[in-house]
């Protein structure tokens, strides 16, 4: 029995010397420099990001709270409980952390899974939600925890997290944390601002989601943000006009829908919206001839009906011939 | 009973949700909301009836893991379809960050010694 014993004991040391034989070998680093932006800061301290020390297993309604209140959105863990916290599973759900910001006029936006967004969002100010799992795939410990800053020449993350205002971590113990958790990161932003790292895709998703529940000035500000940003993406002019048009701001609507249906004649939304505002301006004849050669059968729904029904009603005010479309419902059609 | 709790209400749910629709699309002229522009893929016909069916499931296992019956409809009402049908699918098993306990701090160490022999590259880009 010694014997075995003393057996094990031997091959575990010399499975730990292999260890630090082979971990000499690939000894890297550091790690935050390299995925610095040329130009960014070498030192980054968020220190007037809120801390909520988290009450036991409530860290998402926690860290939720301090990203709201650095966007300054003031709201306590306490108010998020409801809103994210999930008795049976002792924790918060990614999805309905996404999703609670836009309850107070807030978008967020999911990172890409890159430690260069996460470094990129901390140099524009701006506090980064992670989630971390000290576990293992069979049994994880998940937790949610908000990167505060990062120091590149000692090459550490700053974060808020459980019961800490303040902790350093090393960048490697920080990734195993974070790639084990899925390398999920997410921003939170005001109306109007786009995230540093953003792509024009996953931002435009975004601004949609926020977009239901959002008031249509605050919507506009989410979406003129994105043309200001990516004036070659349709569907930021689509989304700004859209909330013109909700506001009754006809015109405006109307420029903003052309100017889609410029840079993609094929974007069917565009077309349909332009065409029911052009029909809300008295331009039966132009909305008209907007949808003649959409073909409403081959398309799916919601866009079937809504074409459907503008085509029905732009017929009918036009074969009811009150008046021509004058010459301000041309100005919106392109030739 | 041949007709379980879950379906009967989902049924009632339904023809409720059908029925609104209907009035929805009148009140509100024919603009497409840009959710409908982003990823248009995801558009199709059975996904009205999907997010009715998910919308009851989420209801029903929000209900089931102590969320307070007066904040249940205020949660599905902060969730999109997609949002919807991610949770229907995966409440039980999806990430839930909870408490930052090292219990397993043995284990997060056996990660850390893997990651520095290379054997799992956790500095790649993905």
């Amino acid at each position: 029995m010694q014997r075995r014993a003393a057996g094990i004991a031997a091959r575990l040391a010399l499975l730990l010397a292999s260890t630090v034989m082979l971990s000499a070998c690939v000894v890297r680093g550091p790690f935050i420099p390299p995925n610095l932006a040329p130009g960014a800061r070498q030192h980054v301290d968020l220190e007037n990001t809120p801390f909520f020390p988290q009450k036991k297993y409530q860290c998402g309604p926690a860290a939720l709270a301090m990203v709201l209140g650095a966007s300054s959105a003031i709201v306590t863990p306490d108010a998020l409980v409801p809103l994210v916290y999930l008795p049976a599973r002792h924790g918060s759900l990614q999805v309905e952390m996404q999703a609670a910001p836009r309850r107070f006029e807030r978008l967020s936006y999911r990172l890409s899974p890159n430690m260069d967004s996460i470094l990129a969002e901390l140099n524009a100010g701006r506090p980064v939600l992670v989630l971390h799992n000290y576990g293992l795939p069979m049994f994880p410990r998940w937790h949610y925890a908000v990167v505060i800053g990062y120091d590149a020449k000692r090459d550490r993350f700053l974060l808020r997290s459980g019961s800490k205002a303040r902790s350093e971590w090393r960048v490697r113990t920080f990734m195993v944390a974070w790639h084990n958790g899925g390398r999920w990161a997410m921003v939170v932003l005001r109306p109007g601002e786009t995230p540093a790292s953003a792509n024009p895709t996953l931002y435009l998703e975004s601004a949609a989601d926020f977009e239901r529940g959002a008031n249509p000035p605050a919507a506009r500000a989410a979406f003129d943000a994105a043309v200001q940003r990516w004036p070659a993406e349709p569907v930021g002019w689509v989304g700004r006009g859209t909330a013109e048009y909700r506001q009754g701001h006809l015109a405006d609507a109307a420029r903003d829908y052309a100017a889609a249906l410029r840079i993609d004649d094929a974007n069917l939304g565009a077309r349909n919206n332009l065409a029911q505002t052009l029909l809300d301006m008295g331009c039966p004849r132009a909305a008209r001839e907007l949808l003649r050669a959409v073909d409403a059968g081959a398309l799916k729904s919601p866009l079937r009906e809504a074409v459907t029904d503008t085509r029905e009603h732009a017929d009918a005010a036009a074969e009811a011939g009150v008046a021509p479309d004058d010459a301000v419902c041309g100005s919106f059609v392109a030739k | 009973m041949s007709l379980s709790l879950w379906r009967k209400s989902s049924i009632a749910i339904l023809s409720v949700a059908l029925f609104n629709m209907g009035l929805a699309s009148a009140a509100q002229a024919a603009i497409v909301d840009t959710s409908a522009l982003v990823a248009p893929d995801r558009a199709t016909d059975l996904n009205t009836v999907r997010t009715q069916l998910d919308r009851a499931d989420v209801r029903a296992k929000f209900e089931q893991m102590g969320v307070d019956a007066a904040v249940v409809e205020h949660r599905i009402a902060s969730l999109n379809d997609r949002e919807l049908h991610r949770l229907a699918a995966d409440m039980q098993n999806a990430p839930a960050g909870g408490d930052a306990v090292w219990i397993v701090g043995a284990v997060f160490i056996v990660l850390l010694i893997l990651e520095l022999t290379g054997v799992i590259d956790i500095f790649k880009k993905v």
